[in-house]
């Protein structure tokens, strides 16, 4: 079985490249497949007799309960048989139905295929996941049927309300079915009726699962789904929406009912919900014009006689409702294909257009006929022989004096009337002469077209013979339940009895119905519609839409500072509850820790506050300088005269690359947006101060374990041979960090270029000729290049000028120069360099390190620019910031892998000492070429910051006023 | 042990204010509020640190400061730095775009809120139309080309997909021209100049 | 081991140090960041399969003995992530060649491009190895500058403001984040994750739910859990195709992976666990309510994205072993499954010129091949058997079962819900995007402003032919996913056993401190 399967899926996933060679032919090379599942099964039926029914498994997945275990028993035998059967005769239809022009032939004929073989696993399926599996395999590949003329609104709709309507159902279900097996502890259905664990929890579960079952074979509430899909192709709505799909719901019932039908509840709700349905069904069968629709309606009301029947319970009932099930198959299908052929002649199947088409297609008609009989119960047809165990059975049931077998028998009875009225107006609307009508033009009837038609609807009639022996097979099933008096036995004729009398009268109500047609019509018009979930659908749909749109409506403003103020809203209100609930608070407070605290601490209060209010640019940058400062100093006080030397830099290089941007900004901080929130803003900002400021001391309130850097001052001096600790903790205990740290910066410094340097359409730069390009290599534009293009300016190219000092000379209107700052900073920029490679140098025994020695050499290329404009800066760093970050980077990379070639761990320093006679005793550790990489990585940091927010800006400045005084000259 | 109160409170204010001015549009300002708030999570870290003390260095005689917060800080100085001067990039190149300094609202979202479905023309037909129409091989004469049918009704949702569509543009583009006026209003620093002029 | 564990982020460290100098020759930079992605690929499979054999892997940095150095750990989660995202990294690398994110398309500098994917790609991978609570936020940080290049890239009006956003709510959760180390720092003095595991445990309770949630709340953000999560949507569907899938699909993650871990080691014992589910719960409602109103395919993308992280807080929340093995296979399966849409919809958008779902149409005829790779994902990430959706949702169901529990219960409906309003979301845009006739829409512009229609799309030149390259990287990922099925059953294994190992601190511990802490 389970290479059956694998077979279904191969085949449906080479079928369309096979398409496009054969044309339609390829619908019978694909009809193979479920033809040798047929055979197979088929084959199997002694073995199924005996009742040890074959069975497969393939461990899946343990974790989940899920196997692939497949099973054979009876009731499965008979799906199988029906699924493939069917399934075969269907697709050797659609050779003729279809042509070769038809457009997504191939699809479609592998999505039939591979939906043929969904349905065979799912009646073969024994653990309930897998069933699920292909439950839903089922549910995607009707939805890509449906939809086969994805051109029609009128498909994709119908798709897709089938689409969610039954996964709807399948979700439900699947919640029910791992109540069930986690439960019951079994995920194995033929296990599994048998151990139903008898409480809430299961009652609950099988209530989801019937929901599930329900929807899948359009039981009211959801029965409206199954007359939209009519949109699909006719071999589709005979296969899915007659024989197969619709089936699988009255599957699962009749596959649980053995465990499941004495739950409290179970009946009623069935039974109610069968009868409604099989009457609203046929009610609307009943004033249908159009062919299809009749038909698909009538499917309705036959699901719900179907439902009634299987999940009645009783041993009768069961075996009468798997016959039941197999003749529907048969005679429903037989007249949808007829209705294709007739659609398919005449192009149209309105029968209020159709006249005279009987005698134009008389096999038609007769194929027709015989399959409506068995649909109308008239006697010797498969549908008679069910309806006659359906009818004993309720009788039997009634007799023993239960309410719900007198009302099954009552509203079956009633029902089965209306199916024979609408089973006399399809014969009639689709052949009858109709006066005032024009009659159909003469067509012509292929064997080959009826063939399928033909056989499913003879079949019905062999199998009326048939029943006895099939009775016998089928007791494999109903003899799950428990047994009432002596057995019913399927049989062609039962002699004359109650059964027979009721189904009797029933075919005299259906005629009587029909010829007063006009009368009913004139009464239903006048009845509203009795359930309309269709509009129920639609209308929830909207509403969905319309509930999604007013929630991301209120969610999704699209505001930062709404979002942001979420954020710490929430913040506050978590972290504040656990504070509030907080009982352990610190038992000594410590006002300061030196004076020198109170000062600096009450000067950034104090810029602060006033930074709140600051009202323009310049100001407001300084105020935060002050603040940056005074932590500064706070470090120094603390014993941190890294951190402060640090910091003083920082703060410097951001001030200035600040005043760099600002100067483009209007001074004016622009007005502050939205007064009203100003309180709001306030109180939140307020809020969150006072929530870290009370976290705060009590963390550290409850701090009674020694820091792990307690070992800190002798790890450094004796494996990292230094005795400046925050360094060696930089470049060598956690200069993991510093490694990562410096991939930030380089990440940033690549922002910041790509933010200003790129080509967007507004800013045309000039292109400089290819053999100019030697040392610029990140973005085209560095200024340096510049330099170079300068150079090569007429007039200043003859050698004497080219090595001048002072090379801004050239480049700077003299207005904007002051020589003696260029010159004072020409002076201090080697002395600066100087200093920076000392305290790089000496950082792993003293303040300083490659933070501190990058950031003078930022500063000192600053103070170029600044002076000289960004040609100086050009001169000072003739090289390309991009580089300089890789380089940096590099090193530092380089040294954290080095040791690992040396088998130790990535980052390991390692150590030298020499006594060199003039230099004296020098030490060398690897940690040093770390900090040389952060020195680098920090120099092109910088640089990169003054080449874009200061030279490039400068010159798009430029550009704009000379397109500006360009523009006005001319 | 336990904390400074004096360096609680600064903290406390810097993160007061610096979240105050998070919450602002003007980007400047959002700029500003990161800097200060970064600045306040620093001198936690130093807070955290416990007790001042002399400089951590080898051989150092007293309570040393506890070098390892030192490191954290420094770490984190860094990486405001980088973030920071990304910004003021950012907060340029917005400038040069739109020379705005502001943060609008996701236009996108505005129009969610309006919107009533958001895909209009998936809407659900039963279908009742045949498949072969006068196509057919011996077609009743007034059989219905579904071709003809479907046209028929694809124009009619289209033309409702049309009508919704231009309803919500209308009212977006109202609002943006709205906008767009706003903005007017908040940037043109030559205005504020001569405001300042005007001042003295 | 020891010396390959650092390997995964020294390697597209130095590749991208190496690609900054190659500035010059982007056909250099793209072979190293592919080699290096590669690499680590490999890398990642071998330390894999080694700590599945012989148990996790804790090194040692600089030799420095844990607590006071920094530590790398590798247990099966953090390895199985590990591979995981390498191979999403490398196929978003080659779309993005194909798509010539990389050289063509003049919004976005190459010499930018490819060392800022390295370096991302660093951040993440660092942040699933981190052992070391500040290094875990170093790693953020590398990540988040990395992303904030990749989000603004080309500077375009429409994507600085959406980088904007993005950009100030993460800097926001990084200082949140960074604030709660120093918090923790007080109360314990150490930042080793092994060792917080124990001193956090020996603080009172009160002050433990103190930290806990700070911690909780700054994870938050970053993996997007409602209600910190709508920045997630307004900035993600900008960025270019690419950038957007690896977003989707990674970046969100490292932050539900920090939230295992802070749930599982630094904080065990599930005393939220309740809040957790809750909160799962909304994230799951909020986010699929979100994606069913909206009418442009990355934006819907973007809020599934949203309402999917619930499911992985859902397994979490459990606590349970089962409940940590089915998170642990959602998140891989959402890492692929997400991203792999993205690029999808990266295919669609580069053929139909637009993702406004209104103006596309026809794409099946057009470019079948780029309907199965869309529809394949798809059907997966609504949770449609067998793909690889469905398994994790039936883990995660099942779990949820076995827990029992009232709130389990509501969770695992919730979770039914919310499988169906994605189908429905998606599906309908399949329709349309997809089945309906060009003529539908034909002759149909939109009149919005630029700006107004999802400014990508109107960069991009309507209907171009689209690269084999794409579609190759597409394809493969669709093959990912697919055999996310195929091999579900060792996954699920090796998620059991991962699961297994962080229901408590214990094991962790034991591979930090073999000899026990102190």
């Amino acid at each position: 079985m389970l290479a059956l399967l694998a077979a279904f899926a191969l085949v449906s996933l080479v079928v369309p490249a096979l398409t496009r060679v054969l044309g339609v032919r390829v619908f019978f090379l694909v009809a193979i497949v479920p033809t040798a599942a047929f055979i197979y099964t088929l084959a199997q039926t002694p073995a199924v007799l005996a009742g040890e029914p074959p069975a497969e498994t393939l461990p899946w997945i343990s974790q989940l309960h899920l196997d692939v275990s497949v099973s054979l028993d009876t009731l499965s035998w008979l799906l199988a048989l029906i699924v493939t059967g069917v399934g075969t005769l269907v697709i050797l239809y659609c050779a003729k139905y279809f042509t070769n022009t038809e457009e997504g032939l191939g699809r479609f004929a592998s999505v039939f295929l591979a939906f043929t073989g969904g349905m065979y696993g799912l009646v073969i399926a024994d653990n309930v996941y897998l069933l699920f599996i292909f439950w839903e395999a089922t549910t995607v590949f009707s939805y890509l049927l449906i939809a086969h003329y994805t051109g029609r609104l009128a498909s994709r709709g119908a798709a897709l309300q089938a689409l969610i309507v039954t996964t709807a159902g399948g979700l439900a279900m699947l919640v029910g079915l791992v109540m069930l097996a986690v439960g019951s502890g079994t995920p194995n259905l033929s296990e599994l009726i048998y151990r139903v664990p008898h409480n809430t929890m299961a009652t609950v579960a099988i209530t989801l699962i019937i929901v599930g079952a329900l929807s899948k074979s359009a039981i009211i509430p959801f029965h409206f789904w199954l007359p939209a899909a009519m949109a699909a192709p006719t071999p589709v709505s005979a296969y899915l929406h007659a024989a197969a799909m619709v089936q699988a719901g009255i599957y699962l019932i009749a596959r649980l009912a053995p465990g499941f039908a004495d739950i409290p509840g179970w009946r009623p709700l069935l039974l109610g919900l069968g009868l409604l349905t099989m009457l609203v069904g046929g009610w609307r069968a009943v004033k249908q014009f159009d062919l299809k629709l009749l038909l698909a309606y009538g499917t309705v009301s036959q699901l719900g006689f179907l439902l009634t029947v299987v999940s009645f319970g009783t041993r009768t009932a069961a075996l009468a409702g798997v016959a039941l099930l197999l003749a529907h198959a048969l005679f429903k299908a037989a007249l949808f294909l007829v209705v294709g052929i007739t659609d398919h002649r005449a192009g149209t199947r309105d029968l209020r257009k159709l006249s005279g088409l009987g005698r134009e297609a008389p096999f038609l008609a007769g194929i027709a006929v015989l399959a409506t009989a068995s649909m109308a119960g008239i006697p010797f047809t498969a549908g008679f022989v069910a309806k006659e165990a359906v009818l004993s059975a309720f009788l039997q049931d009634a007799a023993s004096g239960s309410t719900l077998g007198w009302i099954a028998l009552i509203g079956v009875a009633i029902g089965s009337t209306l199916t024979v009225a609408y089973s006399a107006r399809f014969l009639w609307g689709a052949f009858a002469r109709k006066k005032d009508v024009e009659k159909v033009r003469p067509v012509h009837e292929s064997v080959k077209f009826l063939f399928s038609p033909g056989v499913l609807a003879l079949s019905g009639i062999i199998l009326a013979f048939l029943f006895g022996w099939l009775g016998t097979v089928l007791t494999g099933y109903s003899t799950l339940f428990p047994t009432e008096g002596e057995d019913y036995t399927l049989a062609l004729w039962h002699g004359v009895d109650i059964a027979l009398v009721i189904s009797t009268l029933t075919v005299i109500g259906g005629l009587a119905l029909f010829f007063a047609r006009a009368a009913v019509f004139a009464g239903q018009s006048r009845v509203p519609a009795l359930v309309d979930s269709g509009r129920l659908y639609q209308k929830s749909t909207r509403a969905l839409d319309r509930l999604a749109g007013r929630v991301t409506a209120t969610t999704q403003r699209g505001s930062l500072p709404f979002y942001l103020a979420v954020i710490l809203l929430v913040m506050v209100g978590a972290v504040g509850t656990t504070l509030a609930l907080n009982r352990t608070w610190p038992r000594e407070i410590l006002i300061f820790d030196g004076q020198a605290q109170l000062a600096i601490g009450g000067i950034m209060v104090v810029a602060t506050l006033a930074l709140a209010g600051a009202g323009k640019r310049f100001p407001a940058a300084l105020l935060v300088g002050v603040t940056g400062y005074g932590l500064a100093a706070l470090f120094a006080f603390h014993g941190a005269p890294d951190l402060a030397l640090t910091q003083v830099l920082v703060e410097t290089v951001t001030l200035i690359a600040f005043v760099l941007v600002l100067r483009r900004l209007p001074a004016r901080l622009g007005k502050e947006h939205e007064k009203s929130h100003r309180a709001v803003r306030a109180v939140i900002g307020a809020a969150v101060g006072l929530l870290m400021a009370t976290v705060a001391v009590v963390a550290l309130g409850a701090r009674s374990a020694s820091p792990i850097s307690r070992a800190f001052e002798n790890l450094a001096h004796e494996f990292g041979h230094g005795s400046n600790v925050v360094n060696v903790a930089l470049v060598d205990i956690r200069g993991w960090d510093t490694l990562g740290e410096l991939s930030v910066i380089v990440a940033a410094a690549t922002g910041v270029a790509s933010l200003v340097f790129l080509r967007s359409r507004t800013d045309n730069l000039p292109r400089i000729p290819e053999h100019l390009r030697r040392h610029s290599l990140r973005a085209r534009l560095t200024p340096s290049q510049e330099v170079v293009a300068a150079e090569y300016v007429p007039g200043v190219q003859d050698p004497s000028t080219r090595n001048a000092w002072l090379l801004a000379g050239r480049m700077l209107a003299p207005e904007n120069r002051s020589i003696l700052l260029e010159v004072v900073m020409r002076l201090l920029f080697h002395a600066l360099v100087v200093l920076s490679l000392y305290l790089l140098f000496a950082g792993h025994n003293l303040p300083g390190g490659g933070f501190a020695g990058g950031l003078v050499v930022g500063l000192a290329l600053a103070g170029r620019y600044l002076a000289g404009g960004r040609y100086e800066l050009g001169a000072a760093a003739p090289f390309d910031a991009g580089k300089v970050l890789g380089i940096g980077l590099l090193l530092a990379t380089g040294t954290a892998i080095a040791p690992l070639f040396f088998g130790s761990d990535a980052l390991t320093s390692a150590w030298w000492e020499a006594t060199i006679p003039v230099l004296g005793h020098l030490e060398f550790t690897t940690s040093t070429v770390f900090d040389i990489g952060v020195y680098f990585v920090v120099v092109g940091m910088v640089l990169d910051v003054l080449r874009s927010l200061g030279a490039e800006i400068d010159r798009q400045q430029e550009d704009a006023s000379e397109r500006l005084e360009s523009g006005s000259t001319i | 042990m336990s904390a400074s109160l004096t360096l609680v409170a600064a903290m406390a204010v810097m993160y007061a204010v610096g979240v105050f001015m998070l919450l602002e549009r003007s980007m400047t300002r959002v700029l500003l509020g990161f800097l200060l708030v970064s600045n306040a999570t620093n001198l936690l870290i130093l807070i955290v640190s416990g007790r001042a003390g002399v400089a951590p260095f080898f051989g150092q005689e007293g309570l040393q400061a506890d070098p390892l917060p030192q490191a954290f800080v420094l770490t984190s100085i860094v990486i405001t730095f980088g973030i920071s001067a990304f910004l003021m990039a950012l907060i340029y190149r917005s400038w040069r775009l739109a020379s705005v300094d502001v943060v609008y609202d996701d236009s996108e979202d505005i129009e969610v809120g309006r919107r009533r479905s958001s895909m209009t023309a998936e809407r659900e037909v039963i279908g009742d139309e045949t498949e072969f129409g006068i196509r057919a091989a011996a077609a009743v004469s007034d059989a219905l080309d579904l071709a003809e049918l479907e046209r028929l009704e694809d124009q009619a949702s289209i033309a409702e997909q049309l009508k919704t569509e231009e309803l919500t543009i209308a009212r977006s583009l109202a609002d943006h021209a709205a906008a767009e006026h706003g903005a007017a209003e908040q940037k043109d620093p030559e205005q504020d100049d001569i405001e300042q002029v005007a001042d003295r | 081991m020891n010396i390959l564990t650092p390997l995964v982020v020294l390697l597209p460290l130095f590749g991208a140090a190496v690609a900054l100098t190659q500035a010059k020759h982007p056909r250099v930079q793209m072979l190293i960041a592919v080699s290096a992605l590669s690499a680590v690929m490999v890398v990642g499979i071998v330390l894999l399969v080694a700590v599945d054999a012989n148990g996790a892997i804790a090194v040692e940095l600089g030799g420095w003995q844990a607590p006071f150095g920094i530590v790398l750990v590798v247990d099966r989660l953090a390895a199985l992530l590990l591979v995981v995202s390498a191979a999403v990294l490398l196929a978003v690398l080659v779309f993005s060649v194909g798509q010539g994110l990389a050289d063509g398309d003049r919004e976005t500098p190459v010499s930018i491009y490819y060392p800022t994917y390295l370096i991302l790609a660093t951040g993440v991978f660092n942040a699933f190895v981190a052992g070391d609570l500040f290094n875990l936020y170093v790693s953020f940080e590398i990540l988040l500058v990395a992303s904030f290049v990749l989000i603004t890239v080309g500077g375009t009006e429409l994507r600085i403001r959406a980088g904007v956003v993005y950009i100030v709510v993460s800097i926001v959760s990084s200082v949140i984040f960074l604030a709660t180390i120093a918090m923790i720092y007080g109360a314990t003095g150490t930042v080793n994750i092994a060792q917080l595991s124990v001193r956090l445990g020996e603080l009172p309770p009160d002050i433990q739910l103190i930290l806990h949630v700070m911690l909780l709340v700054a994870f938050g953000i970053k993996a997007a859990v409602f209600p910190l999560s709508f920045w997630l949507p307004d900035s993600y569907p900008t960025a270019p195709a690419p950038v957007t899938a690896v977003f989707a699909g990674l970046l969100t993650k490292v932050g539900v992976y920090a939230i295992m871990r802070t749930e599982m080691i630094i904080f065990p014992g599930g005393k939220l666990n309740t809040v957790l589910l809750i909160v799962a719960a909304l994230t799951m409602i909020v986010g699929i309510l979100g994606a069913v109103a909206q009418s442009d395919l990355k934006r819907l993308l973007s809020f599934t994205l949203v309402s999917h992280i619930g499911y992985m807080l859902f397994g979490i929340g459990l606590g349970t072993a089962a409940g940590l093995a089915a998170a642990t296979y959602y998140i891989v399966h959402h890492i692929t499954v997400q991203t792999t849409l993205f690029l999808a919809t990266g295919l669609v958008e580069r053929q139909g010129g637009t993702t406004g779902i209104n103006r596309l149409g026809g794409m099946l005829k057009s470019s079948p091949l780029i309907g199965v790779l869309f529809f394949i994902p798809m059907l997966s990430l609504a949770g449609i058997p067998p793909f690889s959706g469905f398994l994790g949702k039936l883990a995660l169901f099942e779990a949820g079962a076995q827990v029992g529990s009232v709130l389990a219960w509501v969770l695992i409906g919730v979770g039914a819900l919310v499988a169906l309003l994605t189908l429905y979301a998606l599906a309908r845009a399949w329709s349309m995007t997809f089945w309906r006739q060009t003529e539908e829409i034909a002759g149909y512009e939109s009149p919005l402003p630029a700006h107004q229609t999802m400014g990508v799309s109107t960069e991009v030149k309507k209907a171009r032919s689209t690269p084999r390259i794409m579609m190759g990287a597409t394809a493969a990922m669709v093959m990912l996913t697919v055999a996310l099925t195929v091999f579900a059953a060792p996954l699920f294994e090796l998620s059991a056993r991962a699961g297994a190992n962080i229901t408590g601190p214990g094991y962790y511990i034991s591979t930090v401190f073999p000899g026990g802490t102190e």
